[in-house]
């Protein structure tokens, strides 16, 4: 289809002439039985009195009888009927012409009409089309634009999500941070307290160990200025006493039993946090979970307070196949939650169960609870309640993305000021499928 | 307008009556056909109606003939208000000399009369014409009514245009002639600054106006 239209276009008002309005086949049939009705011809003329049409007598013998009326386009004399009579007529019947001119005007009339409503008619039709071209070109350029709009939407998207997810890993990451901070700085006052009496202990031990060098090198001169035995004898307990070495040695062997009963400790915690953070493995592997939840406490250890009572309540679990760093993870940001909830008189209860269904572990304390309004935000990122900087958002976020992640559920049951349940269930043999 | 042969001495002008629905454009034109001389004027032509509501246009041919043989005919047309009649509006707008914009005075009216004159605007435009520069009159209608806003706040809202405002009421036949006059003689300036008909067609305004504001001897 081609886009240039070409219409006629017609301008309402333009002047029309009379043969425009009416056509020869309409005046014909009227004439023609006006010229039976008696006159000698009768025809339409003109503006410039030409005929359009005639009928009777071409030429006229006598100098005939003329009437003459005027037929009006927009009230405007545009034409002439004559009609001619033989002048020896007693009566001319006028009348008859009259009712000649009364039917063409009606027939001009009407048809005028019909002419400018056709004319408007067509012009706005066109007009119409003209407009619905133009409103589906538009259309179809706009639809164009929105497709290839969402074309590059939906890259956009895929781009944006991508930024998401790494932003997203990088706050897990920092999450992880923030949770070895913690952990770091109850291990570094748990290290350093028994490190602190192994070092005192060994700075007396070496004094220790001066004072029995003397008396050993005491020995050594007294042998080669060959002192007598007796003399020897009385010598060397003045010099004992003055050493005070019965005191050192039986304090010596105390510091060093205290000192390797510290290391012990210290290699313990190192263990622990060793097993509790899984450095040595990775990926899957078949895990206790009570194992793990008592790691777990053991590193949270430094952050239990004094009056608090835990409660560990663990029945043996089948191996559960996942990735125990992450889930001691899991564990541990639930738990820090649990001992921070109240700072005397706490009590939390660790509980494992196993049965065909599967794992269930609840970690349960008497803290002071989630208000009701908070309960449907607890696993949105970043929404704590904490003050600003003691907490990032993340705790259980990342806590339940593990678990989940493992196959299981992580509910959290709550009500204020009354204390907290966190329900972790586990699939049984999940690992292994 | 329509046409200008100066061999001939022929002179076609248009006027436009324009504005919203119902607001008495027919009438108006009804009432100048039976206050005015059959002599200055030729027959009003109503096209086709539905329910008596304008669909095409109605058609007032006056006549006027100078002393000097110039013969000027002004065609008098009306536009289908209603909203969905816009391309019509449009066709008839064409080559309009001058319009007579015609307002619903009835409080209710007033934002379609707003919407209306923006419509006046925005084809006046489209057909090649300005607001700006085109003889315009504006008619407050339908005086009569009770419910009408007053006539102080219609010249206060109106007035900054600088339009002529006039008030009438097309129904008793008041305000119709006044806003024709108005028109007409606004319109005769305007193509007498274009084409010289005082200076060269020996076109008199006074006799052009009296001559087609003949009024007729029964009213």
């Amino acid at each position: 289809m081609s886009e240039t239209t070409t219409h006629i276009e017609f301008i309402i008002g333009t002047e029309k002439r009379l043969t425009e309005i009416i056509s020869r086949a309409e005046m014909e049939p009227l004439l023609r039985s006006l010229v039976k009705a008696g006159p000698l011809s009768a025809a339409v003329l003109d503006e410039a009195d030409l005929p359009l049409c005639r009928q009777g007598l071409e030429k006229q013998l006598t100098p005939a009888h003329e009437i003459r009326h005027a037929l009006l386009v927009e009230g405007e004399p545009k034409g002439t009927l004559l009609v001619t009579f033989d002048p020896d007529l007693a009566t001319v019947p006028e009348a008859l012409a009259m009712l000649a001119r009364d039917a063409l005007q009606l027939i001009i009339n009407n048809n005028l009409k019909r002419m400018l409503t056709t004319e408007l008619h067509t012009s706005v039709v066109q007009e119409s089309y003209d407009q619905l071209v133009a409103t589906n070109r538009q259309l179809m350029e706009s639809e164009k634009k929105y497709r290839q709009l969402s074309l590059s939407l939906e890259q956009q998207v895929a781009e944006r999500t991508a930024e998401l997810q790494k932003a997203y890993s990088r706050l897990l990451q920092q999450e992880k941070l923030a949770a070895v901070g913690g952990l770091a700085a109850g291990m570094a006052h748990e290290i350093n307290n028994p490190n602190g009496f192994v070092r005192s202990n060994l700075v007396t031990c070496s004094r220790y160990f001066q004072k029995v060098q003397e008396m050993v090198n005491f020995y050594q001169l007294q042998i080669a200025g060959n002192t007598q035995l007796l003399q020897l004898q009385q010598e060397s307990d003045k010099k004992r006493r003055e050493l005070k070495l019965d005191f050192v040695f039986s304090d010596a062997s105390e510091l060093l039993e205290q000192s390797i009963s510290g290391s012990d400790r210290i290699a313990r915690i190192v263990a622990d946090l060793k097993s509790f953070s899984h450095v040595d493995e990775s990926g899957s592997a078949d895990a206790d979970l009570n194992d793990e939840l008592k790691r777990t406490l053991a590193v949270l250890a430094p952050q239990i307070a004094a009056d608090a009572q835990i409660i560990q309540d663990l029945y043996p679990l089948p191996p559960f196949g996942c990735n125990p760093g992450l889930i001691s993870q899991a564990f541990f940001n639930i738990m820090q939650n649990a001992l921070q909830s109240r700072s005397a008189g706490l009590n939390v209860t660790v509980t494992s169960r196993s049965d065909d269904s599967g794992i269930k572990i609840t970690i349960c304390d008497n803290g002071c609870g989630i208000a009701a309004e908070n309960l449907p935000r607890l696993f949105e990122p970043f929404y704590t309640t904490k003050e600003v900087g003691s907490g990032t958002g993340m705790g259980l976020t990342v806590a339940r993305d593990i678990i989940t992640g493992a196959g299981g559920t992580l509910e959290i049951l709550s009500t204020e000021h009354s204390g907290t349940t966190a329900i972790i269930r586990l699939p049984r043999e999940v690992g292994k499928r | 307008m329509i046409e200008f042969d100066e061999q001939q001495k022929r002179l076609v002008l248009k006027l436009v009556y324009y504005g919203p629905a119902m607001s008495g454009k027919t009438t108006n034109l009804l009432t100048l056909h039976d206050q005015l001389s059959l002599q200055g004027r030729g027959e009003l032509m109503l096209l086709d109606t539905t329910e008596d509501r304008t669909i095409y246009f109605d058609l007032l041919p006056f006549f006027y003939v100078a002393p000097s043989g110039m013969k000027i005919k002004l065609k008098v047309y009306t536009v289908p208000g209603q909203v969905r009649h816009d391309a019509t509006r449009k066709a008839v707008l064409q080559r309009a000399d001058g319009v007579v914009f015609v307002a619903d005075s009835q409080s209710a009216g007033m934002s379609i009369n707003f919407e209306s004159f923006d419509n006046l605007e925005k084809n006046l435009s489209m057909v090649g014409l300005s607001i700006e520069h085109i003889p315009l009159v504006i008619q407050f209608n339908k005086r009569d009514l009770t419910d009408i806003v007053a006539e102080d706040q219609i010249r206060s809202a109106w007035g900054p245009t600088g339009l002529p405002v006039l008030m009438a009421s097309a129904l008793k036949g008041w305000g119709v002639l006044e806003t024709f006059k108005e028109v007409l003689g606004r319109t005769f300036d305007a193509v007498n600054a274009r084409h010289a008909l005082i200076s060269r067609f020996g076109v008199d305004k006074e006799d052009f106006l009296t001559t087609i504001l003949t009024v007729a001897d029964d009213v």
